[in-house]
């Protein structure tokens, strides 16, 4: 969970200027998140580790390009994250078998209005937003998100043709951003 | 073809981000983003967003090695050093002191002053655990030793087949209200040495299991599948 009290950009910074405890800070505090994502994006620990491991080396060869003007620290490390993720899914090109339980229930997670206060008194805009989509679009949007899934992988594992997914994604995607710039 | 309208481009760049986009058009939003200062942001901020997605799974624990790899890939800590003699280093990099609370970091720090104490003291008592079929005494399969040092070393006594489609995971629980802790994967049959960085100060009645997961090692933070072996350290030596 993202700490507000931990300073993300000046912690890169530090590393950026070879502070050692900066990043081990930075691995105690973001560790445990980053793994749960991997290991939920590849299903497996042993290669969720192995993903965490590259994309931590890679934050700290490369925190010197991290640039705060650009936005922000926490979300700049996940996006190293998600990359290292979703390239050993694709080289895998391989699915793994997994429970889409939770991923089922939050596409079934529709507005309610008690909900929708929540969400905006706690800062989780795409939350409210993801929930003001109607099913068909919000769905792929999550199977991308915490699968890895392609175009392709949504169109069969939901069975609808490839064009209406891409379409639905689309969709989704500028109704999400149309909300979350409002 | 990457559209000039603000609105559509963002779009494209959230499909990016999200990694829906395919060669050749993958290729000319990367490089889009990586030259444009305005196109970086718009990733970055559809990357704040998605966190609210990532913040809502639960976290894992890394495996206590996961930390020691890391710094061997920075060249931090060279492989020769993994069991270093060094007080100061070995104990900077003892991942056992990761689990102490920031009081007793500060005494630590305190005590640091004093020559010697922090040399001597997680590093002289040696542990066996003998791990068992549960509920079987009878059938010892493995055996753990920590030495002085805090070296532990794992050996099979027994020739075990594993599923090919399942592996074998090694954990370690000291406090149940902290849960278990992943030790990595185990080759059926074979042993497996890990250093005292890695594996933490040893305590009497710690327990070490192994389970038997999904290829690759549980999903979860803790043990997912049945226990094969389990047994507690007793201590057999110390200073």
């Amino acid at each position: 969970m993202a700490d507000s009290e931990f300073d993300y950009e000046g912690t890169l910074e530090a590393c950026a200027r070879g502070d050692k405890g900066a990043f081990q800070r930075l691995y105690q505090r973001e560790a445990g998140q980053m793994l749960g994502l991997a290991i939920t994006l590849l299903g497996r620990r042993d290669q969720a580790e192995d993903c965490l491991h590259d994309a931590l080396v890679k934050v700290w060869h490369n925190a010197d390009r991290f640039d705060r003007s650009l936005g922000q620290g926490r979300a700049w490390i996940y996006s190293i994250l998600r990359y290292r993720a979703l390239n050993q899914l694709r080289s895998r090109g391989r699915l793994v078998d997994t429970d889409d339980g939770f991923i089922e229930q939050m596409a079934d997670d529709s507005a309610q209005a008690e909900d929708i206060a929540s969400d905006q008194s706690e800062g989780r805009e795409l939350r409210r937003c993801l929930r003001q989509l109607e099913r068909p679009r919000r769905h792929p949007i999550l199977l991308a998100f915490y699968r890895g899934l392609t175009h392709e992988q949504i169109a069969s594992r939901l069975t609808t043709p490839l064009g209406t997914i891409k379409g639905r994604i689309r969709a989704g995607l500028r109704a999400l951003q149309e909300c979350l710039q409002a | 073809m990457i559209p000039e309208a603000i609105e559509p481009r963002r779009a494209l760049i959230g499909e990016y981000v999200l990694g829906l986009l395919e060669e050749p058009e993958a290729s000319e939003v990367r490089e889009l983003i990586a030259h444009d200062r305005e196109a970086a942001r718009m990733a970055l901020e559809w990357e704040q967003h998605l966190l609210e997605l990532a913040d809502e799974l639960p976290p894992q624990t890394p495996s206590l090695v996961l930390w020691e790899r890391v710094q061997q890939s920075l060249g931090w800590t060279p492989a020769s050093q993994a069991t270093t003699a060094d007080g100061f280093s070995g104990w900077w990099n003892s991942l056992g002191l990761w689990r102490l609370t920031s009081g007793a970091l500060a005494l630590l720090v305190l005590f640091s002053w004093l020559p010697g104490v922090l040399r001597d003291a997680p590093s002289s008592a040696s542990f066996t655990a003998v791990l068992q079929v549960p509920g079987e005494s009878a059938k010892p399969g493995w055996v753990v030793t920590v030495d002085g040092d805090g070296t532990l070393n794992l050996q099979s006594l027994v020739a075990d087949q594993i599923p090919a489609n399942q592996s074998v995971q090694f954990w370690t629980l000291i406090d149940p209200k902290d849960g278990p802790r992943s030790l990595g994967l185990i080759e059926p049959g074979k042993g497996t040495t890990l250093s005292a960085e890695q594996i933490g100060a040893v305590q009497a009645g710690q327990l070490f299991e192994l389970t038997l997961e999904p290829e690759g090692g549980s999903p979860l933070n803790r043990p997912t599948g049945p226990v094969l072996y389990i047994g507690r350290a007793v201590l057999i030596a110390s200073n």
